[in-house]
């Protein structure tokens, strides 16, 4: 392995920030099926900025329209409450967020040129929920200070109470309030619709409160982030010849495609993937983006021999497993999420993100404090994750066919894949891979 | 716990009218006195017909040295009269601070960083919690910056910036709200009990606006929650020497350096209850600003119980075991405020009571001394010499021992509940969020009179009469623009935390 490094990340200080108005009293916010499913992760979103919207962050004129936001969200500053029956419930007492205040040695540059996953993990707070959460903050958000200007803002939650749409929608509605305009993704507290929610009761029987479980985290892993531009894409198809196979193939469906292979070939397996999709607007009714929880489906794809199949039919079958998905199937899957102990990284998991792709305008990278100074980039991270390894298809910033793609894998595996053939043909940046 | 010293009379209707009557007649005894005077004058004017006037007016022989003696005479005594009289001193406007609402501390927030902080005293964090949950205070009351933090970051950066943040607004709203040129402030005075930096705060502001270098500036520190009014009697003072000149007074009292950061229970009492806050207020003896200044201060009489060995220490900076600086409150706190409260009104009574509960008073106390007769002490009724009542916000129980003192009802110490609802203790300027909320609620009419009540640490009492000058209109912005259609709230006596 390289030489063990100086922490570059130090963390500074700890504050609470606060809501502008008290809430309702005896406002309780309680978890479906599916929260509860997901409990064993954690969900971590890190916003770049090239230039710093914060000076001091005590008095900053960005505090006020925080606590406007947080007066909108009584689950974020509320605190985890375990019911005589034993369920957990979020009893939304006006406590606050907690919020921590760090430097980082290096300039942004250099760090995403240099810094892996575990460092990148210090850039958010990683905490598991205590015995006794009812001082514990569920929700917390890191501001990392570059050298030299820049920040990373780091949100992270426990992935029963928010997926990473939520967490999204969260940062860019503090930044529309920042800059005065309208939000556009005002948060929903509705329940699910009454056809997914399980009617049986929910509790914690499974447990929801100890460590996460033992097992395949104690290998190693590493986290690399590919990207790739429009130009990239249409390589792709035309050295593949996708098109002629799967017309259909989106951005998603061709990069996934693309990754499963080879990170079979890596593995020597892997012919079954989980594939983790946002089903917000896939409802005959659709929930708004602002709807907060999770609204994750969780579905396994097989293909027999994926190492040798061409890229386009396993194109071709990502993207006629995500277009049908439909309630029944979206139920079904909610149904058999309930017996599973991890839902990411059991197997090879797939993360879809083309949900947060708006009119053609990525919604994390309309996370603009000041005009004209968008996120350089933003990193999506699941905690607590199975082992087998995660890949996450997310947006690039510019408009297009250009997509961003992270993976996590063990650490021998992922060398292995730095130096694919097939991958580097296509003229990825690489960044947050470390440096050997 | 008075009585009437009358006999008591069947009904207490009856008793009501008989008062009322009692009062009238012996306040007003000299005009009723004028009347059968005059009466007589007219009837005998009458009854002499023009003529005799005329001859009665001839016979006084004017003559030239005569008239101008007299009229020398009458000139020089009234000069006399007005140059000994003291200048009217009035108080132009006053604007509070408002916090912003990211410095707001819910009691979840508050209980849960005391957890957090004390995690090895337990017992102290349950006492923290029984504290707030009867303290009176609200859910929207404001800490500085830096007590946010876990732990709190007391450094003196965040102290001079919580001071800045707090004086520089509320002096940059009086500026605007009274047309005031910095260039134009004669008189300077600064209090804060416990932040005393060099150079010190009214330094501070000095810089900050760039006043006169012949500016008369001073800092009053450690004077405690009633300084606020020790700077209005300076202010006065220093207003009867320098003609035509104003004044700037800026209370405040600055919670950063002071949080306790230890586990000693009658030293967390403030730590629950001190709040940030500020207030700046305009003065004037300038002629030109009796059409605009909002009241005129009538009295002023301030009370020093520090002879006595008890009051002297019952409020107490010390360290405790370990070392760390806290304040700490005796218990027979109550007691010693009640004192003091006798010995303020025993000099405000004759002041500023009406000639009929003097009289009674009077009564009374020979009733009692000369005849010894047991008769309860007679407490006269203040609520005839005040329309509106500013009970310094100290806590809880300092408004409840006061209004049982008293005698005041409900709505005479609204103002001085609901301040401490929604600002907490703000020390030596919760006297202006008070008066504050008056003038919001509309009740404040002109020719009213205001009591102002502050006690600090010493033990001192200190108490101003102000007469309200001009009705005044509903501040369209202030601290309580925002909320003041939620208040009153009704308070209870536990809050569930």
């Amino acid at each position: 392995m390289g030489i063990s490094r100086q922490n570059r990340v130090e963390v500074k200080s700890m504050l609470t920030a606060i809501s502008s108005k008290p809430s309702r009293s005896g406002q309780v916010h309680t978890f479906s099926a599916l929260d509860n499913a997901v409990t064993p992760h954690t969900v971590h979103v890190i916003f770049y900025y090239p230039r710093s919207p914060f000076k001091s962050f005590d008095l900053d004129s960005v505090r006020i329209p925080l606590s406007e936001l947080l007066s909108m969200y009584p689950p974020v500053i509320g605190r985890v409450n375990k019911t005589q029956e034993g369920i957990l419930e979020v009893k939304c007492n006006d406590a606050g967020l907690r919020v921590l205040k760090a430097k980082v040695s290096v300039g942004i540059d250099e760090w995403l040129r240099s810094a892996d996953g575990h460092e990148e993990s210090d850039l958010t707070a990683w905490e598991d929920m205590p015995e006794d959460p009812s001082t514990w903050s569920p929700f917390r958000m890191q501001i990392n200070e570059f050298e030299g200007g820049g920040v990373a803002i780091g949100l992270s939650c426990p992935h029963m109470h928010a997926d990473a749409t939520t967490l999204t929608v969260l940062l860019k509605s503090w930044t529309e309030a920042q800059r005065r305009q309208c939000i556009t993704q005002p948060p929903s507290f509705f329940p699910m619709p009454y056809n997914l929610t399980d009617t049986d009761a929910v509790n914690s029987d499974r447990d929801s409160f100890s460590k996460p479980i033992a097992g395949p985290v104690s290998t190693k892993t590493a986290t690399a982030t590919f990207r790739f531009s429009g130009s990239a894409f249409t390589r792709c198809i035309n050295e593949h010849s996708i098109h002629e196979i799967s017309p259909k193939a989106t951005p998603f469906d061709v990069f996934a495609a693309l990754f499963w292979t080879r990170v079979a070939l890596v593995k020597d397996k892997s012919d079954r993937v989980c594939l983790c999709v946002d089903f917000r607007r896939l409802l005959s009714n659709p929930l708004p983006y602002g709807f907060f929880g999770n609204a994750l489906n969780f579905s396994s794809l097989e293909m027999a021999n994926v190492v040798e199949v061409a890229i386009g039919h396993v194109a071709r079958l990502l993207n006629e497993h995500v277009s049908s998905l439909n309630v029944e199937k979206i139920r079904s899957g909610l149904k058999r999420a309930r017996s599973q102990e991890k839902m990411y990284g059991k197997d090879l998991t797939i993360v879809n993100m083309e949900h947060m792709i708006v009119e053609g305008e990525p919604l994390m990278y309309q996370a603009v404090f000041e005009e004209g100074v968008k996120p350089m980039h933003v990193s999506y991270r699941i905690g607590n994750d199975g082992g087998e390894g995660v890949i996450m298809v997310i947006p690039s910033p510019e408009k297009g066919f250009g997509r961003t793609v992270s993976v996590t894998l063990p650490e021998e595996e992922m060398s292995k894949l730095l130096s694919d053939q097939e991958i580097l043909r296509l003229e990825p940046e690489v960044i947050l891979k470390g440096v050997k | 716990m008075s009585q009437a010293p009358m006999p008591d009379f069947s009904s207490s209707v009856k008793l009501k009218y008989v008062k009322l009557g009692y009062q009238y007649l012996v306040n007003h005894f000299l005009s009723l006195l004028l009347i059968p005077v005059m009466a007589i004058i007219a009837v005998e004017l009458l009854r002499m017909g023009p003529q005799e006037i005329l001859n009665v007016w001839n016979s006084l022989h004017f003559d030239l040295v005569q008239v101008l003696c007299s009229s020398f005479f009458v000139i020089f005594i009234s000069t006399v009269y007005f140059m000994s009289k003291p200048r009217t001193v009035y108080l132009v406007d006053y604007s509070c601070y408002k916090p912003p609402v990211m410095c707001r501390v819910p009691f979840s927030t508050f209980m849960e960083h005391s957890r957090l902080i004390l995690k090895d005293s337990p017992k102290s964090v349950e006492f923290q919690m029984r504290i707030l949950e009867r303290s009176g205070l609200g859910e929207e009351t404001c800490l500085p910056p830096a007590i946010h933090y876990i732990p709190p970051t007391p450094t003196m950066d965040e102290a001079r910036s919580e001071a800045q943040m707090v004086i520089f607004t509320a002096m940059d709203d009086l500026f605007k709200k009274t047309g005031l040129m910095p260039k134009d402030v004669d008189i300077l005075i600064v209090n804060c009990s416990l932040f005393s930096p060099t150079p010190s705060l009214s330094a501070m502001v000095i810089n900050k606006y760039k006043l006169r270098s012949n500016i008369k500036s001073f800092n009053l520190s450690g004077m405690g929650c009633s300084a606020g009014l020790i700077s209005v009697d300076l202010a006065r003072d220093l207003l009867q020497v320098h003609p035509n000149s104003n004044a700037v007074i800026v209370s405040t009292e600055i919670i950063t350096p002071n949080y306790y950061k230890g586990n000693e229970r009658a030293m967390l009492l403030p730590n629950c209850l001190f709040r940030m806050g500020s207030a700046a207020i305009l003065m004037s003896n300038r002629r030109s600003d009796r059409w605009r200044a909002k009241y005129k201060l009538c009295h002023l009489v301030r009370t020093h119980r520090g002879a006595d060995d008890k009051s002297y220490y019952c409020v107490y900076e010390q360290e405790d075991k370990e070392g760390k600086i806290g304040i700490n409150l005796s218990k027979d706190l109550m007691a010693i405020a009640g004192e003091a409260l006798k010995a303020n009104i025993t000099t405000m009574g004759p002041l500023v009571l009406p000639a009929s509960e003097q009289l009674l008073f009077l009564f009374s106390l020979i009733g009692r001394k000369i005849f010894n007769l047991k008769w309860k002490p007679y407490i006269p009724d203040f609520k005839l010499a005040f329309e509106h009542f500013c009970i310094h916000a100290g806590g809880r129980a300092v408004i409840d021992e006061l209004q049982k003192n008293l005698q005041l009802s409900g709505e005479h110490v609204e103002a001085s509940r609901m301040t401490l609802h929604r600002f907490g203790n703000t020390s030596s300027s919760s006297l202006w969020y008070e008066l504050c909320y008056i003038e919001s609620k509309g009740r404040m009419r002109r020719g009213d009179r205001v009591w102002q009540i502050a006690f600090g640490s010493g033990f001192k009492c200190n108490s101003a009469v102000w007469k309200c000058n001009r009705t005044i209109k509903t501040p369209k912005d202030g601290p309580w623009s925002d909320c003041i259609d939620r208040y009153p709230v009704f308070i209870p006596e536990v809050v569930k935390l």
